[in-house]
């Protein structure tokens, strides 16, 4: 029988605050790997695009020194991925900094690896001009044009790099874009535990204490046996059990029964679950179905424009009922006003109304305004250029600030604005427009590792 | 009758990748579960109804382990487009909550 091997995942979510006391816990129990998820594609796609760090300052220095004294106090292997939210570049170059400037505080010395993840515009556009790049789900096809338009490409990269970092004698690893299963994956699968139950494991920790009930952010535990992998969080008061177990695979996913990763699918149709006391569950039967090609998922962002915005409330009723109209009117005087001065494929305006349908949209089924006593208008224009934007939205502010409509009684202004200036600068906007499938031959190639030493004998 | 949020434990949307909603109802009781899919209240059909969408961008899973139903359709604006209401779609489940159920 193989000997157990013990995951911690110290987080789902590296820089936004550890939870202590079970990440404590965690350690005394002495784990063969700690690893810890740094980033996500949910905060959007400006993070991509801009390649500025999201995650910084004290809260990540927190996390960062909890992990890297972890890792001196039980000789575990550290691997952390996704750094900086998107996983870019300039954003684990932000991350190695961070490590630096603590290893040399605080008198640590480690081997550390890091791995890139951006992919060159030249590498995709070979694979693209092949036919070997898919959409990922109901996703438009790529294009040259809009794979040139990209200012920040990514892939996620699967256990292998950091497979070779650590054969490469690694003590720390920190990655670009990870899958979010390959830091708590890849040491299991080197000493030879089943794929699909390794897989699951780290689908399961990868969210820290998500899958226990409650939920929570706290660290936690998978340990794989022979067969079988055994999942807990660190937290006393949260419970594993097979429901609530069972549950997260649907966190996230589209599909709760094949979740699709870099080289195959992690088939969980039969995977069972049995409570094996009163906080942990056992997991069998989950399996790896290898797929024909090896495939990385592509990720990334191109620049739109900037966006500035206006915003404001409404409480008086004649304006309430008269808003939709207002708004479309101002809509069509912007247009007249920039006739021949800016082209109006240059900008767009919308007027988000809250307290009628602007978190549902089409499908709000009570878009009626007439029980709202107040309502909140946010103008939000984007234009090309930043000049066009603040332009744009300064005029549409004016005239629905000042519109007439039938029936009004004030005529000194139709909306609060809670703030001076009222027209407000929202920065640079970026949007996804790769979400696409590339299939690699050998994943190496496209994560390149650089070693170094960092303290020791300084 | 009664409505799902009144059987449901948990009724929640969030996005699966920057294309796709996905949204989750979990029971945490086998009869519970058992009789919202015999109602067959979460159907394709019907939820491709009620988010506005082509039945072939719909998605419905039954999982009597989790004791879940999951229902994933594509976004009608991908996540952080210039259309896109709601960042990581954590507001777009309310639409579930008033579904009759037998």
């Amino acid at each position: 029988m193989k000997p157990e091997m013990k995951v911690l995942s110290a987080s789902g979510q590296l820089g936004y605050g550890i939870p202590e006391e079970a990440f404590r816990r965690g350690v005394a129990r002495q784990p063969d790997v700690i690893g810890a998820d740094m980033g996500s594609i949910d905060p959007g796609p400006y993070c991509l695009g801009s390649g500025e760090m999201v995650v910084a300052g004290e809260g990540l220095r927190r996390d960062l020194r909890m992990v890297l004294e972890a890792a001196k106090e039980t000789g575990a292997p550290l691997l952390m991925g996704s750094a900086g939210t998107a996983g870019r570049r300039s954003q684990l170059d932000g991350v190695i900094e961070v490590v630096e400037s603590i290893a040399k505080e605080r008198g640590l010395s480690f081997r550390l690896a890091t791995i890139a993840a951006d992919i060159p515009v030249d590498v995709v556009r070979k694979h693209l001009r092949a036919g070997d790049i898919e959409p990922c789900g109901i996703v438009p096809a790529l294009t040259e044009k809009e794979l040139d338009r990209a200012t920040g490409i990514v892939a996620q990269m699967g256990v292998e790099p950091f497979q070779r970092a650590i054969k490469m004698g690694a003590d720390v690893v920190i990655a670009g874009r990870s899958c979010d299963t390959s830091m708590f994956a890849a040491i299991p699968l080197l000493k030879g535990y089943d794929k699909g139950l390794t897989m699951h494991m780290a689908k399961l920790i990868e969210c820290a204490s998500a899958c226990a009930d409650p939920g929570g952010r706290d660290a936690s535990m998978g340990v794989m046996g022979e067969g079988y992998f055994i999942v807990e969080s660190m937290h006393p008061r949260q419970r594993c059990t097979p429901v609530s177990v069972a549950a997260h695979a649907l966190y996230e996913q589209s599909n709760p029964f094949q979740l699709e990763e870099p080289g195959g699918i992690i088939d969980l149709t039969d995977s069972r679950y049995e409570q094996i006391d009163e906080r942990r569950v056992r997991v069998t039967g989950s399996v790896w179905r290898p797929t024909s090609r090896y495939h990385v998922k592509l990720e990334g962002a191109r620049h739109t424009g900037y966006r500035y915005i206006a915003m404001g409330g409404i409480r008086d009723p004649r304006m309430i009922a008269a808003t939709d109209s207002v708004a479309e009117e101002t809509r069509q005087i912007v247009e007249r006003t920039f006739a021949g001065s800016i082209d109006p494929s240059e900008y767009t305006v919308q007027f988000r109304i809250y307290g009628k349908d602007a978190v549902l949209g089409a499908a709000e089924p009570t878009p009626g305004m007439a029980q709202s006593h107040e309502i909140f208008v946010l103008i939000d224009v984007v234009g090309r250029t930043a000049a066009i934007a603040k332009s744009v939205c300064g005029v549409a502010k004016q005239f629905f600030l000042h519109l007439r409509y039938p029936g009004i009684l004030c005529t000194s202004g139709n909306i609060a604005h809670p703030f001076s200036p009222d027209v407000l600068s929202a920065g640079p906007v970026y949007e996804f427009n790769i979400y696409h499938l590339m299939p690699a031959g050998d994943p190496g190639e496209l994560f390149p590792i650089e070693m170094r030493t960092i303290g020791g004998g300084t | 009758m009664a409505r799902l949020d009144e059987i449901a434990k948990v009724i929640r949307s969030k996005n699966a990748g920057p294309f796709c909603l996905t949204l989750d109802i979990l029971f945490g009781d086998d009869p519970s579960y058992r009789r919202v899919v015999a109602a067959e209240a979460i159907t394709r059909e019907k939820m491709a109804a009620l988010y506005r969408q082509p039945v072939e961008n719909v998605q419905v899973y039954h999982h009597p382990t989790a004791l879940a139903m999951k229902v994933s359709i594509v976004r009608a604006a991908p996540a952080g487009s210039l259309m896109d209401t709601d960042l990581y779609g954590a507001q777009q489940h309310v639409l579930l909550y008033p579904i009759e159920i037998a």
